[in-house]
């Protein structure tokens, strides 16, 4: 027995030493930011943060899971501020109590109510309108609505990344608050048909399927537009992008779906002060000038303009339905794409 | 002897998570039926893809095997060691360079659009790699090495005579394989099959980036994007269940055969020189096998690697080396220390089952062990610190969860068996006499082990911690999922690059990622020649 406690003992005391090797909690001058964005863009940011401010700013990057993480730790949590992708992350962390308001006055200052919580729990820092990317030379409309992807004449042209990606569940969240959910079904199912294989990889693998004649219409976000063509590290994507162009979906009529990345405070943040100073750096225009320029984003702060490159693509008509009714059909959405077993393609019927 | 109450509480540490993910799957309350709707798709595609890398791996594998060992033609010797070389690269890396030199805008596409002038793929025929078909393929180039081991371990034992008895009722070549060969190998094949399949189950960066819907790709996404542990829950214990199917099949293959014949360790078995078309058939194969297993992920990293190499890369991959490193060697640390306390407390018969179980985690992927983690380490945390609030007035913050201390933890349960069966076997090797003389002496319990078995041990020791070492630096799931703050992994880095289709950045860590996991093949090879 005595074995077994000098064990735990010993376990416990090198856990502790791990512990010390951690993140260090509360010290005045930093903030700690959990980022579903990539570094690339984000460093960036907070490189100027950090020389405006003198604040210390540390980031854990992850793709995924970073939500569960912040709820897991509780009210431990090292965790100040979280910069998120999709409406529905943002909207749902609030739902989970991981969020606290955001007291400083640039949020209401800054944003216009339908991009920030009414009671000010998340904002919305940029804008992500989810296109089609068609061929340039294997199609020739300029205008297209999300009923005209459904139609035959799609069959076998179509690719987008995986169903259960938090960008296609908001658009057919979307989807689901314009229409309902029987059409959004009949529409869906039609559009998985239409499919040209089962979805795979990521928004830019979709374009690089339209410079391999595999797929002639993809739907993925606009900014991969930019950022692949000026991608000097990787610059065979400058011949994925050329291949294809912009339609707006639905632009003459009810507006493109538009998701956002934002922010929140967490609830348990233990540099508040800071953490509300990094968000309204966040909405400052030199902040939302570097999503537009860097990121090619629309920013969240309307006076800021999109860059010149983003603009050329055309003008942006948003879908008038707003944000967080995208964010409330979010479960159904997510139902309905497993149900239709989406993943696996065109069915044979 | 010690007693078994540290028996279980190794038990306890290491089931932890499946314990937790068991009872969480309990909870149907919710979106529950989510985990329903995929179920039936996770499972038949699961099933294909782990179907058709047993039935390729258990091909290249076994023939690969035969040939080393029952032919002789030039190159043998060599192909002999290096036929293991693709253990060396984890399936994730596989993925991302065969997508790299297979795609529509690799080598090879433009090499043929050059030949036949086509524009798109629609003007000629080409398979397209991002599909389970695909994975199948690149999954098995890398993870032949298990059959073909075991195998060659299996034909290298076995005596020589039963094939010269083929031989001389008239059974050459190729009918001595099929009617000799073939059926006696069954078990090491089961073996190795066995395992094969068991990183398909664990692997999560392939399947997502061929988007196959395997169990772990859909744990991963019902509690990620779906936002529902209980379902994630369920599905994880669904995969324990298929693994404890796997096990027992392995054990099954495993159990005690009798052979009429035992090997005459003075015979060596005799090699058939191999001449003419079927000479250069066996060479064929294996230089083959080897390309695609080793050649092409390697040669497509060194490419991409020296096309990017900057100071950038170089900083990446050196700042990520260095916590890899540093995680890795902390790891492996532990790692042995708990195999050394398991493999003592197998020698006594009450707890040998209980450290059986233990070790099980081996065959859990990371991300379902990382899932069944965070949260039980998050309470931990919780009720700690509300503990030393009440007696102390003080928080000490998070010592568990999101932390090096969760990474190391992880790490353990999942590697227990690789330093534990390592031990294990040179304990056996070594004998009790040694213990017996100790014991004699009155020295007991701890003192035993910190006395007589880590100063006999120490090599075995050694070749655990190396394992150990090479097994995290190529571990990606649960690292993605539990590290603290700030660390970024070679692998972590890696896969964060790939998911932006920004790989050529990620060519410089792979390839270390990949030097790293020649370490214990290299040491292998080195000890099979000793013997």
């Amino acid at each position: 027995m005595t074995m077994t406690m000098r064990l735990s003992a010993a376990l416990l005391g090198a856990a502790m030493i791990a512990g010390t090797a951690g993140p260090s909690f509360a010290q005045s001058g930093e903030v700690n930011i959990y980022s579903y964005r990539e570094p690339g863009l984000i460093q960036p940011l907070l490189d100027k943060f950090s020389a405006a401010t003198g604040v210390k700013a540390t980031v854990l990057y992850a793709g995924d899971g970073l939500l569960e993480r912040v709820a897991a730790e509780g009210e431990l949590s090292p965790v100040d501020v979280v910069l998120t992708v999709d409406i529905g992350n943002l909207v749902g962390a609030k739902t989970q109590g991981l969020t606290q308001p955001i007291t400083t006055a640039a949020l209401a200052e800054r944003l216009s109510p339908e991009f920030r919580d009414a009671e000010g729990h998340w904002a919305a820092l940029s804008l992500r309108a989810r296109v089609f990317y068609v061929s340039k030379d294997r199609v020739d409309a300029t205008a297209l609505t999300y009923e005209d992807i459904a139609k035959p004449e799609w069959k076998g042209r179509l690719c987008t990344r995986p169903g259960d990606h938090a960008y296609n569940i908001g658009l057919v969240a979307n989807r689901i608050a314009a229409w309902g959910e029987d059409k959004t079904r009949t529409w869906l199912t039609a559009v998985r048909d239409n499919m040209s294989a089962p979805p795979a990889g990521n928004d830019r693998a979709q374009v690089k399927a339209i410079l391999e004649g595999s797929c002639d219409l993809a739907i993925a976000n606009t900014y991969y537009m930019g950022l692949m063509l000026t991608n000097d590290a990787e610059p065979e994507q400058k011949d994925w992008a050329a291949s294809a162009r912009i339609v707006y979906p639905d632009a003459e009529g009810e507006g493109t779906q538009v998701n956002a990345a934002g922010a929140f405070i967490a609830k348990h943040a233990p540099n508040l002060e800071n953490a509300n100073k990094l968000v309204e750096f966040l909405l400052s225009d030199e902040a939302q000038q570097l999503y537009a320029d860097a990121n090619y984003e629309y920013p969240a702060v309307t006076s800021v303009k999109p860059a010149e490159l983003t603009q050329s693509w055309g003008a942006l008509n948003p879908s008038k339905v707003s944000l967080t009714a995208t964010a409330d059909f979010r479960d159904e959405a997510a139902a309905l794409i497993d149900e239709l077993k989406f993943n696996e393609g065109a069915q044979a019927q | 002897m010690l007693p078994p109450v540290s028996a279980i509480v190794l038990l306890a540490l290491m089931g932890l998570p499946i314990l937790w993910l068991a009872v969480a799957a309990l909870d149907t309350t919710g979106a529950g039926g989510l985990a329903a709707a995929m179920l039936p798709t996770a499972l038949r595609e699961t099933a294909t893809l782990m179907a058709w890398v047993g039935l390729i791996t258990g091909i290249l594998g076994l023939v690969s095997a035969w040939l080393v060992t029952h032919f002789e033609f030039p190159g043998r010797r060599i192909f002999e060691w290096a036929l293991v070389l693709p253990l060396a690269i984890p399936t994730y890396l596989a993925a991302y360079t065969y997508v790299e030199f297979l795609d529509f805008t690799g080598p090879i596409q433009q090499a043929l659009r050059a030949i036949i002038g086509g524009q798109t793929i629609k003007d000629y025929w080409f398979p397209q790699i991002k599909s389970p078909t695909g994975a199948a393929f690149v999954l098995s180039m890398v993870l032949y090495p298990y059959v073909y081991a075991s195998c060659r371990a299996f034909f290298v034992m076995q005596s020589g005579s039963i094939s010269a008895a083929a031989r001389t009722l008239g059974a050459g070549g190729f009918r001595a394989f099929f009617s000799v060969t073939l059926p006696l190998s069954r078990p090491a094949l089961v073996v190795g099959i066995t395992l094969a399949m068991m990183e398909v189950v664990n692997d999560l960066g392939a399947v997502q980036y061929f988007g196959v819907n395997s169990l772990t790709a859909v744990i991963y996404s019902t509690w990620i994007n779906r936002s529902n542990f209980g379902g994630a829950a369920q599905l994880a214990v669904m995969i324990v269940l298929i693994i404890g199917l796997l096990i027992l099949l392995e054990q099954w293959a495993r159990r005690d055969r009798v052979y009429a014949l035992h090997r005459d360790s003075r015979v060596a078995p005799p090699r058939e020189q191999l001449v003419g078309a079927e000479r250069a058939l066996a060479i064929g194969f294996c230089t083959i096998l080897l390309l695609l297993g080793f050649g092409i992920p390697v040669g497509e990293l060194l490419v991409l690697a020296l096309r990017n190499l900057g100071p950038d890369a170089l900083g990446l991959t050196l700042t990520a080396g260095l916590t890899t490193v540093t995680l890795a060697a902390l790891g492996a640390f532990i790692t042995v220390c708990v195999g050394l306390i398991a493999a003592r407390l197998a020698r006594s018969r009450s707890a040998h089952g209980l450290v059986r179980i233990a070790t099980l985690g081996y065959a859990i992927p990371g991300t379902v062990l990382a899932l069944g983690l965070l949260q039980p380490l998050g309470q931990a945390d919780l009720w700690f610190n509300r503990l030393t609030m009440a007696v102390a007035h003080w928080r000490p913050g998070l010592i568990l969860s999101g932390s090096i201390a969760a990474l190391l933890y992880v790490y353990a349960i999942r590697f227990l068996a690789v330093s534990h069966s390592t031990i294990d076997a040179a304990m056996k090797k070594r004998g009790d006499t040694m213990l017996d003389a100790g014991r004699v002496l009155g020295v007991t319990g701890w003192r035993l082990l910190l006395r007589v078995d880590l100063p006999t041990l120490s090599p075995a020791l050694l070749t655990a911690a190396t394992l150990v070492f090479v097994e995290i630096v190529k571990e990606l799931p649960a690292t993605l999922l539990l590290r603290p703050l700030g660390v970024e992994t070679l692998a972590t880095v890696v896969y964060a690059r790939a998911n932006v289709s920004l790989f050529t950045e990620a060519a410089l860590p792979a390839l270390t990622i990949v030097l790293v996991g020649l370490v214990p093949v290299i040491l292998s090879t080195r000890f099979s020649d000793r013997r």
